[in-house]
């Protein structure tokens, strides 16, 4: 194909990790996510390690959800070694992984996409002329942190959540700090659902995809087996190799995923899709005000869903603190050594996959999908059909076609460092 | 004048440059430093003349070393943040394997458009100014390597290690009451124990201690007395230190006089 012009962005800014993209425009138009973060082979380190250890450095796949990369590996080896944890320890967990939501969830609308929305380059500058909707977003931020901070230890990288429960429990104080929080917030999380519901949609990247989700064990919770497709297929976790392909392409270090062979998506936007029955409270009431943002054929309402999910977390996470009452219990330790253990969460950009295989206490096995690896083909594709749609439309400012470009790609949220974590083929 | 500023990424988790734009007063904080370049939260910029280039992420690509010694040419100071830049990070236990054979495994046979590497820390390519810690940092410590440079001064480094906090905290040593591999001994301060105060044995995550102190063969001494073979703990040692000068030396020395043993790893 001969290449008339060519969009090209090797460092795509406001997006965690490093990641570009190409558009080719000839006489057709291609796209490619190139990602250059440097291979971690997250698999290979954790071999050979004790549970406990392999469990801790799993976060460090990715800050910005280093609580569900915790969490699901946490629950992964539980299964292995046939650990039933307490009511209690399913409930603060609950809580914890809502907290990583709200705060994951604040930080992209606020930093990196709103500023697309409204024209400036970073936050820091649309907070000069936009005080108080940057005001909103520290604060939801502030208060998803406080949450893992009381419940994980910290906010990265949670120390705290270890097998078979906590290692310091929160008090009942916490609880209520927690609880009057959430308060405080509520009205913030609103303003974010409509904000973004004042927003149409490119019509461009319309694509009819395939959307997947997990089946909550409960309400329209982050843990379950069983996941879900939009096309009423459904599948056990056990079998997440069969449904889920993964390839490699050489200009890009992480692993792209396919359902059926075809582009898929999973996140807020996609659980919304499928779940949203599940939901209750304010933000169900949100959703059936503003459903005409709901598209499921639009990854930009992607970031829509992630603002109504911001409602319906902190609200969660306000009655769970406001209806726990915390007892001192113990770690449960497992008396299996030996196991394997597949668990399957809802991270922040979608569903999270750990697989692993313990002998004698050590991990002989792991394998780890992240919803960014899962995505990237379905995000590439948009690219392209936003470029294509523009161009042939008589749009050919270069850089406007390559900033819409780069807002598509913001709309899906990516998470390099999680998608380079390295898998096992 | 305002400092000007760049904040830079390599290969890791982002955690550190997170820790940095959630500091609790970020907005208050970034009037008084032109940041400029933050490719994570902003969109403008390209690498060019700064005060302070604060670096997380270790060295894991061609790209990263390149971009690496364009931000320490462009910059008058120069921190590594993070264990990722200090010590490889986690990505970096796998220093002394064969890079091709790894990823061999791990991708099957494919050529990549870049040159991939084990991760290592970047003082092995540039020369470094200062070294902020952490696992990420503590969120204290950004603020005072932050105000350190706004006001013309220059950070300290600490020098002694997580355990020092426990025993001022009074927490129950968990080495001693629990028979846990704790590694507060050679692990440099800052997080006040956060682990060892939640019950939890310390992995070592803010990395061994600067200036040649962190005295891997007294502890793995120790370690050996409660009954923790070699491997035990080399695996849990080399989490955060594997590339600190002769980590595994100081083990080796310490299990040396039960060659037997090794044979069953």
């Amino acid at each position: 194909m001969k290449v008339e012009r060519q969009i090209r962005n090797d460092h795509l800014a406001r997006i965690e990790g490093k990641a570009g993209v190409v558009v080719e425009i000839g006489d057709e138009v291609r796209a490619k996510i190139t990602v250059t973060e440097g291979p971690r082979f997250f698999e290979m380190i954790t071999r050979n390690k004790h549970y406990e250890d392999a469990a801790a450095i799993c976060p460090r796949i990715c800050s910005f959800c280093s609580i569900p990369h915790k969490l699901t590996p946490l629950e992964a080896i539980e299964k292995a070694l046939e650990i039933e944890v307490t009511e209690q320890t399913k409930q603060l967990r609950n809580m914890l992984y809502f907290g990583n939501m709200v705060e994951s969830h604040a930080l992209h609308l606020y930093l990196f996409a709103i500023p697309d929305y409204l024209g400036f380059p970073d936050a820091f500058s649309m907070a000069k002329e936009y005080p108080d909707l940057m005001k909103n977003g520290m604060e939801l931020k502030n208060f998803g942190a406080m949450v893992q901070s009381i419940l994980g230890g910290r906010e990265i990288h949670p120390e705290n959540a270890v097998v078979g429960g906590f290692g310091k429990l929160p008090s009942q104080q916490d609880m209520e700090n927690i609880k009057k929080a959430a308060e405080k917030v509520k009205e913030a999380a609103i303003a974010t659902v409509d904000f973004f519901a004042e927003y149409e949609y490119p019509s461009y990247v319309n694509i009819p995809r395939n959307h997947l989700a997990i089946k909550p064990y409960e309400g329209y919770g982050v843990y379950g087996e069983e996941i879900v497709a939009s096309d009423g297929f459904s599948f056990h976790i056990s079998g997440y190799k069969e449904h889920i392909k993964e390839e490699v392409v050489p200009y890009s270090f992480a692993k792209r995923g396919k359902y059926k062979d075809s582009p898929f998506m999973v996140g807020a936007l996609s659980r919304l899709v499928l779940n949203k029955e599940l939901m209750n409270g304010t933000a169900k009431e949100l959703v059936n005000n503003y459903e005409r943002f709901l598209r499921p054929e639009n990854s930009f309402a992607n970031n829509f869903s992630q603002a109504i999910e911001i409602v319906y977390f902190t609200e969660k996470i306000m009655e769970m603190a406001e209806n726990i009452k915390i007892k001192e219990e113990k770690r449960v330790m497992p008396e299996k050594h030996d196991g394997k253990g597949y668990a399957v969460t809802e991270a922040p950009r979608g569903l999270l996959i750990y697989e692993v295989d313990i002998q004698n206490d050590i991990v002989k096995y792991m394998n780890v999908i992240t919803p960014t690896a899962m995505f990237i083909p379905m995000m590439e594709l948009d690219a392209k059909k936003m470029a294509e749609g523009m161009w042939n439309d008589g749009y050919k400012d270069i850089d406007l076609v390559g900033k819409k470009v780069e807002m598509v790609i913001r709309a899906y949220d990516p998470c390099i460092s999680c998608s380079v974590h390295v898998i096992k083929l | 004048m305002k400092l000007k500023i760049g904040v830079h990424g390599l290969t890791s988790c982002y955690g550190c440059q997170l820790r940095m734009a959630s500091i609790k007063e970020l907005l208050e904080a970034v009037k008084r430093f032109d940041i400029e370049y933050w490719y994570m939260a902003s969109s403008k910029g390209e690498i060019k003349h700064v005060d302070v280039a604060f670096v997380e992420g270790s060295v894991s690509t061609a790209e990263d070393e390149k971009e690496l010694k364009k931000i320490r040419e462009n910059a008058d100071i120069l921190v590594a943040v993070g264990s990722c830049a200090i010590h490889g990070g986690v990505q970096g236990m796998l220093f002394g394997e064969e890079y091709k054979e790894i990823f061999e495994e791990i991708y099957g046979k494919h050529e990549m458009d870049f040159e991939g590497r084990i991760g290592e820390p970047i003082k092995n390519y540039v020369d470094v100014d200062y070294f902020l810690p952490g696992c990420p940092p503590e969120e204290e410590e950004v603020v005072y390597y932050l105000a350190c440079f706004a006001l013309g001064s220059y950070p300290e480094e600490k020098d002694y290690p997580v355990c020092s906090e426990c025993r001022r905290n009074g927490y129950p040593c968990i080495i001693i009451e629990k028979g846990e591999m704790c590694l507060g001994p050679l692990t440099v301060a800052g997080c006040n124990a956060r682990c060892p105060g939640h019950n939890v044995a310390c992995i070592g995550c803010r990395g061994p201690l600067p200036y040649n102190i962190a005295w891997f063969d007294s502890l793995a001494k120790t370690f050996k007395e409660k009954g923790f073979s070699k491997e035990d703990v080399r695996k849990r040692m080399e989490i955060f230190g594997k590339q600190y000068k002769k980590m595994d030396e100081m083990i080796e020395k310490v299990f040396e006089d039960e060659g037997g043993k090794t044979d069953q790893e």
